[in-house]
C-alpha cells in the first residue's frame, strides 16, 4: 500500500521583503523551503514506512527548480519523488492544483493501491487550506483535516482512526481507507537528513511528469482552469502607532519615555 | 447579491462569531439567510430566514450530513455566496460544499473590496484581492476581521432534516491537554518574535515579562523554530489574548498573530522596522534593536 505526501516549495515568508517603490514582493535572493506544514506530512509518511513498510512517494507541483525541494525529500528517506511540472500547470489556483495532484495520484494508484495521502494543513504563502480537501473530493477519498495524531490503522478492515485538533478540544474520528489527511504541526517532529543520505540524494533521479504524461485538458489546469483570480496584490496601508523616542541611538532614554507613558496609563502597577 | 451564512455552535453554545457573518453580509448590502445546526432554545438575535437543523440528531459536526443540509438550503435560497467562519468547522466543511457546488472558494477573507475579497498572504506582509468566476462562491471569513453585528429580533425558522450517511464515524471529543500557561488570564504579556534573533535570547524577553509580572508569549515562527513551547503561542493557531498590556518584541505581525492579540487594551511594539505590520495595531512603537532595548527597559522597570 502506497502512502503519498504532497509537498509545496514556498518562499521563506519570514524573509520576504516588499519593494517600497513597486509595492510588490522582492523574490530575488529569498530562499525556498518546504512549506513547513508539508514537512510534517512528509515525516508522517516516513513513520508509516518505518512502522508498516509502506512505500512512500513525495509529489510536488511546481516550476523546474522544485527539484531542490524534492531532493530534500529523498535525503530524509522517501522511496520516490515526482515533480509535476508543465508550462500549462502554471498560475494555478487551489482547484487547478488539486486537479493535477489528483491525476498524478490516480496514475500511481494504477501501479499500487494508494492508502493514505498526506498534505500540510495549509501553505504559508497562500493560506487557503483547500488543496488537500480538493484532492479528497476529486478522488472520493475520506477527508480528515487538522489531524494531530494517528491513533491506529486497521489494514484488514481498511480503516484509520485519528485525532483532530479543534478549538480547545480534540475529536476522535474513524474513516475508511483510502484517506486524505491534512496535518498540523503537533503531529510529529520532522527528522533531519543524515550526511550520507544527503549525499546519496544528490544522485537520485527526480521523475518529472508533464502534461504529456498526465494528459489533462489544458483548459482545465493552470491559470485557465482556475475559477479564482488575483486581481491585485499589494502591501496594506496602515495607521501607525505613535513612535516614541529614538530606540536605536538612545535605548536608555527611550526606555524612560516608555515607562513614563506606561505610568501615565496606569499600566505599570498592574 | 444574496448570501447564505453558516452559523456555528460549539460545545452546545451559539458562537458569538456567528454575528460576524452578519456584518460581513451587511457590508456587501446582501440579502441574507442563515443556516444553523443548533437548537431552538438558543437562536441568534436576527430577524431573517433561519434554516435550523436539530443538533441533537445531526450532531455538532457530521461533515456529510451538514453538507447535505447546506446543499438543501442552497437549492431553496439560490445564494451567490455561502459564507463560513474560518474555524475548524468551516475549514473542514467549506471545501466539501465548494466541491459539491463546483464553486470557487476563497479562504480567510478579511475585507470586502469592490467586487473582490481581500485576503492576507505571505505572513500578512501582503494582501491579495481575489475574485471568483463561478456562479456561486464559497467564502470563509477570518475570526475577528468583521465586527460582531447583533441586529436583534427573532428569526423565521424553517426546519431542515437530512438522512445521515457518509463514511466518517465520530468516536468522541477529548479535552485539549492542559496548558501550562494560561495566556488568556494574563494581564501582561510580553511576546518574543523572530526579531529576537536566536533561541538564546528568549530569557531576555522572559526577564521583561517577569519584571512586569506577566507571561511570556511567542509568535508562530518562534514556536516553529522550537525556541518557545507551543503553549505560549499567540494567534489564531495559538491562543487569543486580550491583556491590559501587550508588548511585542521583534514581532512583525502576521495576520494570524494580529487576530490573536489586537483586542489587548494597550499594545507596545518594539521592532527595528518601523513599517512592520504590527505597527497597525500598536498604540506605541519603539523603533529599536530588540536585544539592545529590552534589557534597558527591563533594568528600568525593575527599579
Amino acid at each position: 500500500m502506497l502512502v503519498i505526501s504532497c509537498i509545496k516549495q514556498v518562499p521563506d515568508t519570514t524573509q520576504v521583503r516588499i519593494d517600497p517603490v513597486t509595492n510588490t514582493l522582492i523574490r530575488e535572493g529569498i530562499p525556498f523551503i518546504i512549506n513547513p506544514y508539508d514537512s510534517h506530512a512528509l515525516e508522517e509518511s516516513l513513520r508509516l514506512k518505518d512502522r508498516y513498510g509502506m512505500r512512500t512517494v513525495a509529489l510536488s507541483m511546481g516550476p523546474p527548480n522544485t527539484v531542490a525541494t524534492l531532493k530534500k525529500a529523498y535525503a530524509i528517506g522517501v522511496d520516490e519523488a515526482i515533480l509535476l511540472s508543465d508550462r500549462c500547470f502554471g498560475g494555478a489556483d487551489t482547484l487547478a492544483t488539486s486537479k493535477v495532484l489528483s491525476a498524478a495520484i490516480e496514475r500511481l494508484d494504477k501501479q499500487e493501491k494508494v492508502g493514505i495521502v498526506f498534505c500540510g494543513k495549509q501553505t504559508i504563502d497562500g493560506d487557503t487550506a483547500q488543496v488537500g480537501p480538493g484532492i479528497a473530493s476529486r478522488l472520493g477519498f475520506s477527508q480528515l483535516t487538522l489531524v494531530d495524531r494517528i491513533e491506529s490503522i486497521d489494514f484488514l478492515r481498511k480503516r484509520i482512526k485519528v485525532r483532530r485538533k479543534l478549538e480547545g478540544r480534540h475529536e476522535i474520528v474513524e474513516a475508511p481507507l483510502p484517506v486524505m489527511i491534512t496535518v498540523v504541526r503537533e503531529l510529529n517532529r520532522p527528522r533531519y537528513p543524515t550526511v550520507p543520505m544527503r549525499i546519496e540524494s544528490e544522485e537520485k533521479e527526480i521523475k518529472v511528469w508533464d502534461n504529456s504524461v498526465l494528459k489533462l485538458d489544458a483548459e482545465t489546469v493552470g491559470l485557465k482552469g482556475s475559477p479564482t483570480w488575483v486581481s491585485k496584490i499589494f502591501s496594506p496601508e496602515r495607521d501607525q502607532g505613535e513612535i516614541i523616542g529614538d530606540g536605536i541611538n538612545d535605548p536608555a532614554g527611550t526606555a524612560n519615555l516608555l515607562i513614563d507613558k506606561l505610568l501615565s496609563k496606569d499600566l505599570l502597577a498592574v | 447579491m444574496k448570501t447564505l451564512l453558516i452559523g456555528e455552535y460549539r460545545e452546545g453554545k451559539l458562537l458569538e462569531s456567528t454575528y460576524e457573518l452578519l456584518s460581513f453580509a451587511a457590508q456587501l448590502n446582501a440579502d441574507t439567510a442563515m443556516l444553523l445546526v443548533g437548537s431552538e432554545s438558543q437562536l441568534p438575535a436576527y430577524a431573517g430566514t433561519l434554516y435550523l437543523a436539530d443538533i441533537a440528531t445531526c450532531g455538532e459536526y457530521n461533515p456529510d450530513l451538514h453538507k447535505k443540509l447546506i446543499l438543501d438550503a442552497v437549492q431553496k435560497e439560490n445564494p451567490d455566496c455561502i459564507v463560513f467562519l474560518h474555524s475548524s468547522y468551516g475549514w473542514d466543511l467549506a471545501p466539501r460544499v465548494a466541491a459539491a457546488l463546483k464553486a470557487a472558494q476563497i479562504s480567510e477573507v478579511i475585507a470586502n473590496l469592490d467586487g473582490g475579497f481581500e485576503v492576507g498572504c505571505c505572513n500578512a506582509k501582503m494582501r491579495r484581492t481575489v475574485k471568483s468566476t463561478t456562479a456561486r462562491t464559497v467564502i470563509t471569513i477570518q475570526a475577528g476581521a468583521f465586527p460582531v453585528l447583533q441586529p436583534g429580533g427573532s428569526p423565521a425558522v424553517q426546519k431542515l432534516t437530512a438522512d445521515s450517511s457518509g463514511n466518517l464515524e465520530f468516536i468522541g471529543y477529548e479535552p485539549a491537554e492542559k496548558k501550562d500557561v494560561d495566556l488568556a488570564k494574563a494581564e501582561v504579556i510580553v511576546t518574543a518574535g523572530r526579531g529576537i534573533g536566536k533561541k538564546d535570547n528568549v530569557p531576555v524577553i522572559q526577564a521583561l515579562a517577569r519584571a512586569l509580572g506577566g507571561e511570556l508569549g511567542a509568535s508562530r515562527p518562534v514556536v516553529d523554530a522550537g525556541w518557545v513551547e507551543h503553549s505560549h503561542q499567540v494567534g489564531t493557531t495559538g491562543q487569543t489574548v486580550s491583556p491590559k498590556l501587550y508588548i511585542a518584541c521583534g514581532v512583525s505581525g502576521a495576520i494570524q498573530h494580529l487576530a490573536g492579540m489586537k483586542k489587548s487594551d494597550f499594545i507596545i511594539a518594539i521592532n527595528k522596522d518601523k513599517d512592520a505590520p504590527i505597527g497597525e495595531v500598536a498604540d506605541v512603537l519603539v523603533v529599536a534593536d530588540v536585544m539592545q532595548f529590552v534589557p534597558a527597559l527591563t533594568a528600568k522597570v525593575a527599579k
